[in-house]
């Protein structure tokens, strides 16, 4: 390989030409790793591959949180030897088994999800370097430690937009050999394809942090700042006397042209831009570093995408990449609404003006001789949508469209109905549909008004529907008032966690005054609808616990208010403090999540981050309690993020729904093997608690998921305060959400200190009653009974090479 | 007599292997020949309807009761031997012989799944399907494929009906 890197150089003889070279395929990599070889304490697995993992860390994390197979289908589709039956475990044609198949499945969810960041870093990487080029420094706030998640993977620490090319390259390869292992007679093992998804976790949450620490740095985002601006959310935030751009994504890079193209004309306070998606989320966190007041807006998640739309509100839609549906075009046609796709991985089979003339393609769009376009020239599409916009308020409001059904259509539509019930068998969240219409039927349309925010907008019934009544349009009808009291607020994406805050809270996550870290992440598809996000956000914040959040899950909390008036936004800080809301930012804004729990054993800890996952999962699991929560988890980026914080050792909780990604990491509570750690002090085994009983698992009803999320906060080297503290939240959940004590409260007990102080005496009496345990009496003190043992000083690890005796 | 046999229509489907239909005597018939069943009970039970049926079924045949989801809040004063734990948890358990079961005496050759969305415990109960030769039926208001047998689809009025014969039968 050449020994050149990147650079520029002049022929001595010929002083006029200049060979500048951008890239040497390799070459940084090559530089990278010359450079990893100076770090002197680095842990065992810089720049890691496929294997790296796998039997140091994985595994033990797969032996005690075995995977949960539960199939989505019991055949095999995937090549020409098939379709196979693997019912029953079978073995298909090509020698692969039911789990092992199921394995790929998960894993190529995963991987996709992987991909999906890691391209949108490349493409904002790449774009964001040629417009500021690659000495621009990364400025992300207080912060020393700056990039945990590159760093773990492969010992680079960069400073510049420039250095983090290496890591990008790096994911990029990784991924290319993942993929690989999914083509017929490849990989087979069950297990291997979990190790090899719990890798490409791992590579996610680089992906995603370099696509938020570059455009952070770029585009001014707040930068770890508590007190970023609060974001009006809610599609009654939108004033309808304006002409609206509407934008949808994940993408902001296009979406900053129209901001500024606004801007530089004047236009701020004249026309609306908000979107859906993390788009909408990052376009908000554009130029607010300095706290600027907000006047883009965010309406939603892609749940709200075609209820949007059939609203007929947006003047202009433009597309980026990821979370996008796919009938965007037919749907904004009927209404008279171009559509521009501004990147390639969604063209739609639009016809391509990159290079054609913007007053040109205006006119095209305007008259509607084109439903919509390719545009892939920022600087043209920030013209072009904003003008577009402006021009096509007009003439909409002069075509006389209305979106909403009349009055009079509504009955019809609602009498049209045969009470077939088919659309309530379609519907992927089961709601009663036809009992709505029922009671519409008689002049009641609050039932269909209740299934608006229940309702997920897929539009699945209408397509079961052989009235052909549009379903979806009745139950917006019917929601109009909810609809326009949707107002919300949201803080803008604050950014990642500052160093300072890790070292103040660092010792109330040990003490245990400051009881978890609860993250509040992922995608719109609620069992019950979005309230649930809020309610489980309220009832952990009024406890002290520290909640962060990103994405649509913190779009949802800031729909709701208090009696009050106002949202949790509101009424808790935005810092990463106890009983703090802190919202993170966007989908890739979840690499600070995993990036302030690896910050907590690098910087209050003091562990080495360089190549070194395995030692910083093994201190998160044991000692950081942190739990998760995708309550509405559906994309395959969902997935890739959740198995990104479980080979962190960071559990997490989702959704019913979520049971359909076929895989889940279970312990079994009962095996008392499953439930030892190593003394890193002398390599003695140790007993510990159950604690945490999961890395992934469904919950059914967010009552349910509250006091498990609660108790998965639990760790094994919790001191006695944050043990009692632990234990009080989660038997009081438990009590309040499931209307009992959990049956295995005594399992987490070592001594009389681990217990609740106000039930002391009477959790003392049930020991020794129901439990046989001695009890002292005199002291109030416990003489036998527990199977785990309290030391202070030990130092719980799974992995034998940390002790000292090893 | 409610005919709980017909209408398996499924909006997707998880495959070749369907459950079969059974009518209420068939599963109550089942449900006593049964040497030791759990009934497993998820947050829908919460609906009165259900939830008085479902102590109905535990009582007439002593079934020990698997409350999952949020059901618990409405067990714990109805006099029945009901145990809140995770559904997804418990369908992972009963894949393992060596489960010690709810009361510690060992694992279960029956579930009977009441209470749940179709998406999820048909999600759950595939676990059971696929990797163990565990017996579940499902006594749902929808016809739950991943189950080893079911209830068609049925009306509301229907469906009490068809739980009340059961009961009857038990």
């Amino acid at each position: 390989m050449s020994k050149l890197t990147t650079g520029s150089f002049s022929i001595e003889d010929l002083e006029s030409v200049q060979i500048t070279i951008n890239n040497i395929v390799g070459a940084a990599k090559e530089a990278a790793e010359e450079k990893a070889k100076e770090l002197v304490n680095a842990g065992p697995t810089l720049f890691a591959g496929l294997e790296s993992y796998r039997d140091d860390w994985n595994f033990k994390l797969l032996d005690r949180y075995e995977p949960v197979i539960t199939p989505m289908c019991d055949q095999c589709c995937y090549c020409t030897y098939g379709p196979c039956d693997l019912s029953g475990n079978k073995r298909g044609a090509c020698g692969i088994d039911m789990l092992g198949h199921n394995g790929r499945e998960f894993f190529l969810r995963v991987i996709t999800g992987t991909a999906c960041h890691a391209a949108h870093g490349r493409h904002l990487l790449d774009h964001l370097i040629e417009t500021f080029g690659e000495d621009l420094p990364l400025n992300l706030g207080q912060s020393n430690v700056l990039t945990p998640n590159i760093t773990i993977s492969t010992g680079l620490s960069p400073k510049t937009l420039g250095e983090v090319k290496p890591a990008m390259e790096y994911v990029e390869e990784q991924l290319t050999q993942l993929l690989a292992t999914v083509h017929a007679g490849q990989e087979s093992a069950e297990i291997d394809y979990d190790s090899k998804a719990l890798f490409s976790g791992s590579l996610d949450h680089v992906g995603m942090e370099i696509s938020d620490i570059v455009q952070v740095t770029a585009y001014d985002f707040p930068r770890a700042d508590p007190e970023a601006p609060l974001i009006e959310i809610g599609m009654g935030t939108i004033d309808k006397s304006k002409p609206f751009l509407c934008v949808i994504g994940h993408n902001v890079a296009g979406v900053t042209y129209m901001m500024d193209y606004m801007e530089d004309h004047d236009l701020t306070d004249k026309m609306e831009i908000a979107g859906l998606c993390c788009t909408a989320i990052d376009l908000t966190r554009y130029k607010e570093a300095d706290r600027r007041p907000p006047y883009a807006k965010v309406i939603g998640s892609m749940s709200k995408e075609l209820k949007v739309i059939r609203s007929g509100m947006p003047d202009v839609i433009v597309v980026d990449e990821q979370c996008v549906r796919g009938d965007i075009v037919p749907e904004a046609q009927k209404l008279m609404i171009p559509v521009i796709a501004s990147n390639p991985k969604i063209m739609y089979g639009l016809p391509n003006r990159t290079d054609a003339d913007v007053d040109e393609t205006i006119e095209e769009l305007r008259s509607g001789k084109i439903p919509g376009c390719v545009m892939l020239d920022y600087d043209k599409l920030g013209e072009i949508c904003i003008r577009l916009t402006m021009e096509m308020a007009p003439i909409r409001d002069a075509s006389g469209i209305t979106a909403i059904p009349t009055d009079e259509e509504f009955t019809n539509w609602v009498m049209k109905c045969a009470d077939c019930g088919a659309c309530m068998i379609a519907c992927p969240e089961e709601l009663d549909i036809p009992e709505a219409m029922g009671f519409a039927k008689e002049g009641d349309y609050s039932y269909l008004d209740i299934l608006h925010d229940q309702c997920i907008g897929c539009r699945r019934c209408e397509q079961v529907c052989k009235k052909e009544i549009p379903i979806l349009n009745i139950i917006e009808k019917a929601a109009q008032k909810q609809i326009s009291e949707e107002k919300g607020l949201m803080r803008a994406g604050r950014g990642q966690v500052s160093d300072a805050e890790i070292r103040a809270e660092g010792l109330n996550l040990v003490m245990g005054t400051t009881p978890g870290i609860i993250a509040i992440i992922g995608c719109p598809n609620y069992p019950e609808g979005t309230k649930d996000v809020y309610y489980i956000a309220e009832e952990f914040l009024k406890r002290n616990f520290i909640v962060v959040t990103t994405g649509c899950g913190a779009m949802d909390i800031g729909m709701f208010k208090d009696e009050d008036g106002k949202t949790l936004y509101e009424r808790f800080p935005g810092g990463f403090e106890c009983g703090g809301l802190a919202n993170i930012g966007s989908c890739v804004s979840n690499a600070h999540i995993t990036g302030a729990a690896e910050k907590v054993a690098a910087i209050f800890a003091q562990r080495t981050l360089e190549g070194n996952l395995a030692e910083i999962g093994d201190y998160v699991l044991n000692r950081v309690g942190a739990c998760g929560l995708a309550w509405g988890a559906f994309s395959q980026k969902a997935s890739s993020i959740g198995t990104g914080c479980n080979i962190l050792g960071i559990p997490a909780v989702l959704g019913p729904h979520s049971s359909k990604y076929r895989r889940a990491l279970i312990a079994k509570n009962y095996e008392e093997d499953k439930w030892k750690v190593y003394d890193a002090r002398n390599g003695q085994e140790m007993a510990i608690p159950p604690a945490p009983e999961f890395l992934l698992t469904t919950a059914e009803t967010w009552q349910e998921a509250i006091p498990m999320m609660a108790k998965a906060c639990i760790r094994p080297s919790d001191n006695n305060m944050g043990r009692s503290i632990k234990l009080t939240h989660w038997m009081e959940l438990h009590k309040k959400y499931l209307g009992s004590k959990p049956e295995d409260w005594w399992k987490f007990v070592r001594n009389e200190a681990d217990l609740p102080l106000a039930t002391r005496e009477a959790l003392l009496k049930e020991l020794e009653k129901e439990h046989g345990w001695e009890i002292d009496w005199k002291r109030k003190k416990v003489i036998s009974g527990p199977k785990i043992k309290f030391d202070v000083s030990a130092q719980p690890t799974n992995l034998k090479r940390l002790c000292k005796e090893a | 007599m409610v005919d709980t046999t017909k209408n398996t229509k499924l909006f997707t489907s998880y495959g070749v292997s369907t459950s079969r239909t059974v009518s209420p005597e068939m599963a109550a018939k089942l449900i006593s020949k049964a040497k030791r069943p759990l009934l497993m009970v998820g947050t829908l039970t919460l609906e009165p309807e259900i939830l008085d049926r479902v102590v109905k079924i535990s009582k007439a045949a002593n079934i020990p009761i698997a409350a999952t989801g949020s059901s618990m809040a409405s067990l714990v004063d109805k006099d029945v031997d009901a145990k809140y734990i995770n559904a997804h948890m418990l369908g992972f358990y009963l894949t393992d012989p060596k489960w010690p079961g709810l009361d510690g005496n060992g694992n279960y050759d029956m579930v009977i799944a009441i209470g749940f969305k179709k998406y999820y415990i048909n999600q759950v109960l595939s676990a059971a399907k696929n990797f163990s030769n565990l017996k579940t039926i499902a006594i749902e208001r929808g016809y739950i494929q991943n189950a080893t047998m079911s209830f068609g689809n049925l009306s509301k009025a229907d469906y009490y009906a068809a739980l009340d014969e059961l009961i009857n039968a038990l």
